[in-house]
């Protein structure tokens, strides 16, 4: 069986692993939500924050949380530009509604593709990391976590409650939500579709690029390094249901409980399988999710 | 002219049939290895993208596993050789059972899903069949590769050449026949209206799974003879990246056409191949060719040709 400290350090990083996951899969959940895009290209979105942030915070030796906070406002307008250049020509061409999910998932892979090989042409397949943004290590309950783990989970908290908070209060948060429940219904009552679609678009590709720039110290930026945290927020948002936003946290604690058990249990190799195995079984009974989603009758198309 | 014009009117006229029938020629005037090798790509990539096609195109579902089948073909057929020394012309065949089979079990489970749900069931689907490849490193070797006798003795590409243009032939005249029968026509209508197909007396269930099986037994085909083309698998011939660019083939080619798919083929992978110095560049053009007609010409190459050179059935 597994020790006392052994299980604690697995919780930890568990934990760790979660915020983290929240916090990519709940811009790729809200973009669903709202544009009904299922977005191929969100792992990318996280690479970006991490060049970003490796080119401020050892480029150009500015502080980690500025870092932090130049990766979230690069990705925000990376983001814009996506959208205003890609979705909103699409949106305005595309008559069917009903071929418009599978049509933009599509265009998504184009747009992964293309970013990031336009990084390797920029920045070459280096891989460039850093130690730590911040030194040391603090001990819990026996064992030792470094600060920079911490940190990151907070960011990562801090970050999901102030979005979470907008989502709720504000009235651009709010019309936001009306958008992804009834389109129609918010045109009507005078909602500018095209600047909620940018806005959201934008807020997705911030919240993934805050992600990739929290995590520098673990994964280093390197082109291709987007396809895991791809995977896990696929994984995670197809567990809690499609565009449900509120439950993404739940699912990011189950999913990284699961591949850090597996990882202990049986490699590293094998922690996917697990979680892909339990997804699959979801999709196959329960393919709305476990808590389920009402956003825009998806399912009915 | 009676037999010009009914062979005009007829569903099989099409550049794909009349492509093959060129290339069969090629080697007769063109002895350049590194012109073979990269016609050996173009129509190993053109049937994989027909295939491919031949699911999305129809039944209107997105298999994002297909790479994986074209590895499982590939493994199946090289394990046996190389362990059991059956020989590779055997092989392929029984990697076309094996990929059949999961095809169908893949099939079966996406069945109730559309759309997305469809597309990232198969996904992941395909990404465990992948993860078993990679950490079964007793059997497959893992990310070291698995060393595959080849078909012939010779460095000569022009036997590879003819035994691919067979398995393309084979693939587009087996592949249009059904899209040209009833069954097409069901598929046809469980892609475009699920519910109208049922009420009409089709049972989507027998058709999709049907759909899935042929699709991915031709690519567990290719994948055979991939595998004793190279003489080395890995498994990244089973990651996605491979899936997205079969499918920018088949999008780019033109939906529901399967020919499409092999004349994108014939364009892009001579002249993508042809910069493959300038790696990122290739796939950069990828990424934008397939945005680019996604928003703007749905269709695809197979479009562009009916809108010049079809001749309008006459009623």
């Amino acid at each position: 069986m597994i020790s006392g400290p052994t299980l604690a350090s697995l919780l930890v990083a568990a934990i760790v692993r979660a915020g983290l996951y929240t916090l990519s899969a709940t811009g790729l959940s809200l973009i669903f939500g709202v544009m009904n895009v299922p977005n191929f290209a969100h792992g990318e979105l996280y690479m970006i924050g991490a060049y970003i942030a490796v080119f401020t915070f050892s480029g150009l030796s500015l502080p980690p949380l500025v870092a932090i906070l130049f990766a979230g406002i690069g990705g925000f307008v990376i983001g814009a530009i996506i959208e205003k250049s890609v979705f909103y020509p699409l949106r305005k061409r595309s008559e069917r509604r009903k071929i418009w999910i599978m049509n933009t998932f599509l265009v998504t892979v184009g747009l992964s593709l293309l970013l990031k090989n336009l990084i390797q042409v920029i920045a070459g397949t280096k891989y460039r990391g850093i130690d730590s943004y911040w030194q040391g290590s603090l001990r819990i309950t026996g064992i030792s976590v470094s600060i920079d783990r911490l940190v990151g989970v907070a960011i990562a908290i801090i970050v999901v409650i102030i979005f979470w908070l907008f989502l709720q209060k504000t009235t651009m948060g709010k019309a936001i939500r009306a958008v992804a429940q009834n389109e129609v219904g918010a045109k009507v009552v005078g909602i500018n579709l095209d600047t909620i679609h940018t806005l959201t678009f934008a807020l997705s590709a911030m919240l993934a690029s805050v992600a990739g720039a929290s995590l520098l110290s673990l994964n280093p930026a390197y082109p291709t390094m987007g396809l895991m945290p791809l995977f896990s927020s696929w994984f995670v948002v197809i567990l809690v249901g499609l565009g449900n936003i509120a439950a993404v946290p739940v699912g990011a604690l189950i999913i990284s409980l699961i591949e850090t058990f597996a990882a202990y249990g049986f490699g590293s190799g094998w922690q996917r399988l697990f979680s892909l195995a339990l997804i699959i079984l979801i999709l196959l009974f329960k393919p709305r999710g476990l808590f389920g989603s009402d956003v825009k009758g998806i399912w009915e198309r | 002219m009676q037999l010009i014009e009914r062979l005009a009117k007829s569903n099989y006229t099409n550049p794909g049939l009349a492509l093959l029938i060129v290339l069969a020629f090629v080697p007769l005037f063109v002895s350049d290895q590194y012109i073979l090798q990269l016609l050996i790509s173009a129509l190993m990539f053109g049937t994989l993208a027909m295939a491919f096609d031949f699911t999305v195109g129809f039944i209107n579902v997105v298999n994002f596993s297909f790479a994986a089948f074209w590895g499982i073909g590939g493994y199946t057929s090289a394990l046996l050789a190389a362990k059991l020394g059956v020989t590779p012309w055997l092989g392929i065949f029984a990697g076309f059972l094996i990929s059949a089979l999961l095809g169908l079990f893949v099939g079966l489970l996406t069945l109730r899903l559309h759309g997305i749900f469809a597309a990232v069931m198969a996904w992941f689907t395909g990404l465990a069949l992948m993860s078993v490849i990679t950490n079964w490193t007793s059997l497959t070797r893992g990310p070291l590769g698995l060393m595959s006798p080849m078909f012939f003795d010779t460095m000569d590409r022009q036997p590879y050449f003819y035994v691919i243009l067979v398995m393309a032939a084979f693939s587009l005249v087996v592949l249009l026949a059904i899209a040209n029968s009833k069954v097409g026509l069901f598929f046809r209508a469980i892609g475009q209206d699920e519910d109208a197909a049922k009420a009409s007396g089709v049972n989507p269930v027998h058709y999709r799974v049907l759909n899935f099986t042929v699709s991915t037994a031709i690519a567990g085909l290719i994948g055979g003879f991939y595998a004793h083309f190279m003489g080395i698998l890995t498994p990244s011939v089973m990651e996605t990246s491979q899936t997205i660019e079969i499918m920018a083939l088949a999008y780019v080619g033109g939906r529901g056409s399967v020919w499409g798919s092999l004349i994108a083929a014939m364009i892009f992978i001579p002249v993508l191949t042809y910069l493959q110095p300038l790696m990122e560049l290739r796939l950069i053009i990828y990424g934008v060719v397939l945005i680019a007609v996604m928003i703007f010409y749905p269709g695809g190459i197979s479009a562009l040709y009916r809108s010049f050179f079809v001749v309008k059935k006459s009623d």
